[in-house]
């Protein structure tokens, strides 16, 4: 029994939320790493593209619930969604149009463009805060739980309560389907193997016909969908703030790099290595121990590696031992 | 080139932020060149060509190089005598200051190297030919990119050719040994069926016995009829498969003939074949 309420109280406060922000660090990380591999320069305004999609997708769920539209127990931002990622492809590939194709025109390094991308984070920074705001936002509605701790302790007679949000549920659920879309995109289709030859090798796919405005322009397209879908559910689950996603920059760059840098797969791994991570090293783990240990060695405090206001500090440090000791990632990337 | 300051990234080295690569491809004046075809010309003819990189200095002068239906032509020559650059200039990848290139009697000297592919050039560089991190099956789609027809025939005829190829169509092509890579280099460009194929020194950094084998599949690619103009390092035995070859000494046009000829010139066999 003890073993069983230290599990329950492991995927209660590790597991589940650990998988739900994995998955939106995953999605965020694959933008990264697609922008990195086909455009070839880091792009920091991702933070803040994630930002903007946000936004546009609360002000898409405020005039849906203005004239009565709701999903049902799901919360009205996934109907809101196609409109956030709308906004957000025109906005991308206006910004494409106005700032980063005078840089490829010009041929010009790509370290030059990730001056410039954080040129476009800057002013990205304040169009949002100027739309809507700098405020905690909390946009999600419908059923707050899937199962609450007190419906599982009653269910299942143990002192742990198990507590399944529905937006985690969700976050897990959307990640899966937008990663398996992606997949099948890059893998199965004639764009998608495009984009891939593309960014292997640049010369060799534009003697072989392949027209590189359309693939830059797919790939801005693929991405602001997935950094306002990565942004969605990162403020379905928590809430959405635009200096919070300025922040999330940090994680979704670590994940990235984690994983090896330009390749989809690692970013997956990678967003889910940062998560866990996170949250492990900022959990208390007095809760489990006190069920797994015997009584005499019960620890006295709360057995919390770092306090949650360092969690940041976290995938800083994960970034700086993977450069330093694996640069390519986990799973084989371009970085060196 | 060097005189853009964007293209100066400060000695950056640091693949976290940025992604070595991206295009090599030179932006290249394209205002030369207006030539009318003459009687009897040969079916891809660099004619009379003179140019160099950029803004750079003349690397190739006055030089002419061509390649007839059904035939192998080999360019050769001692090091740095402008044979890549030779092939690079038939393909459009370097200013052609005078002089012009012709494709079956028509011009294509203002042409950028994608025009030139979707007019029938085939060209298989001499390195990062391949798409490393691509599966061979999908190497070879790529080379059909341009082709919006069903290709699964081109495909079965490469397989034919390269057999090897058809047991690995699911490995990823940079898994592939230096021959096997070239294969999968040579097939890619066969894919868009094209009128005339550019080799850029096939067998570089092979083993001998694979250096056989690749010369024994041009020779069969040059069987089924298409024109092949290759730059290759081993002089005698390019020669020996040529049917015509050019020897470049210093961007100029020093001896021409069928290969027989240059294997029998003393003065050929003197300077570059060691006697």
């Amino acid at each position: 029994m003890d073993i069983l309420n230290a599990l329950v109280a492991l995927a209660n406060f590790v597991i589940v939320p650990g998988l739900a922000y994995g998955a939106q660090l995953a999605i965020g990380a694959l933008g990264v790493t697609l922008i990195y591999g086909i455009l070839r320069f880091s792009n920091f305004a991702h933070g803040d593209t994630m930002a903007f999609g946000t936004a546009m997708t609360i002000i898409a769920t405020n005039l849906l619930l203005a004239v009565g539209i709701t999903f049902g127990p799901l919360p009205t931002a996934l109907l809101a969604l196609p409109f956030g990622i709308g906004l957000t492809i025109l906005l991308v590939l206006f910004i494409d149009w106005l700032v980063y194709k005078f840089y490829r025109d010009q041929k010009a390094k790509p370290v030059i463009l990730v001056i410039v991308s954080m040129g476009v984070m800057f002013v990205m920074n304040g169009v949002v805060r100027f739309i809507i705001g700098v405020n905690d936002i909390r946009f999600a509605d419908g059923e707050r739980f899937i199962i609450t701790a007190r419906d599982f302790k009653t269910m299942t007679g143990l002192n742990e309560g198990l507590a399944i949000k529905t937006t985690q549920a969700i976050t897990v659920v959307v990640a899966v389907v937008v990663v398996a879309i992606l997949f099948w995109f890059l893998n199965k289709t004639r764009t998608g193997k495009s984009m891939r030859a593309f960014s292997d090798n640049e010369d060799l796919a534009l003697l072989s016909g392949i027209n590189p405005d359309w693939v830059v322009k797919v790939t801005w397209m693929i991405v602001a969908a997935l950094a306002t879908t990565a942004g969605v559910l990162y403020g379905l689950d928590k809430s959405f703030k635009a200096f919070t996603y300025f922040q999330l920059l940090l994680p979704i760059f670590a994940s990235a790099i984690v994983g090896g840098l330009g390749n989809p797969i690692g970013a997956i791994a990678g967003g889910f290595v940062i998560a866990f991570s996170e949250v492990t090293i900022t959990y208390a783990w007095k809760k489990v121990l006190v069920y797994l240990m015997p009584e005499s060695l019960e620890p006295d405090g709360l057995v919390q590696l770092l306090s949650t206001d360092y969690k940041f500090a976290v995938s800083f440090a994960i970034l700086i031992i993977v450069l330093l000791f694996k640069p390519t990632g986990l799973f084989k990337g371009q970085s060196v | 080139m060097s005189d853009n300051p964007y293209q100066n990234d400060r000695g950056n080295k640091d693949r976290s932020i940025t992604n070595k690569g991206g295009s090599t491809i030179q932006e290249v004046d394209r205002r030369f060149g207006n030539s009318k075809a003459k009687q009897g010309d040969p079916f891809l003819i660099g004619d009379a060509m003179t140019g160099g990189y950029g803004k750079g200095p003349d690397i190739l002068h006055s030089c002419t190089i061509a390649a007839e239906k059904g035939e192998i032509a080999v360019i050769v020559g001692p090091n740095g005598a402008g044979k890549s650059t030779a092939m690079k200039a038939v393909f459009g990848m370097l200013n052609v200051n005078e002089g012009a290139v012709r494709l079956d009697g028509e011009d294509i000297t203002h042409l950028t190297p994608q025009q030139r592919v979707v007019k029938g050039m085939g060209f298989v560089p001499q390195t990062s030919n391949i798409f490393t991190s691509m599966t061979v099956e999908e190497n070879l789609e790529m080379g059909a990119f341009i082709r919006r027809d069903d290709f699964r025939d081109t495909m079965t005829q490469i397989y034919d050719l390269f057999p090897i190829l058809k047991d690995k169509r699911n490995q990823a092509a940079g898994e592939l040994s230096g021959g096997q890579r070239q294969q999968v280099a040579v097939g890619r460009a066969l894919m868009t069926q094209p009128k005339v194929l550019m080799l850029d020194e096939p067998t570089a950094g092979v083993s001998p016995i694979v250096m056989d084998e690749l010369f024994d599949r041009i020779i069969e690619v040059a069987r089924t009829g298409i024109p092949i103009l290759m730059v290759e390092q081993n002089a005698r035995q390019a020669l020996e498969i040529a049917d015509k070859a050019y020897v470049l000494v210093q961007g100029r046009n020093a001896h021409t003939g069928t290969g027989k000829e240059l294997l029998a010139d003393p003065e050929v066999r003197r300077s570059f074949l060691g006697g």
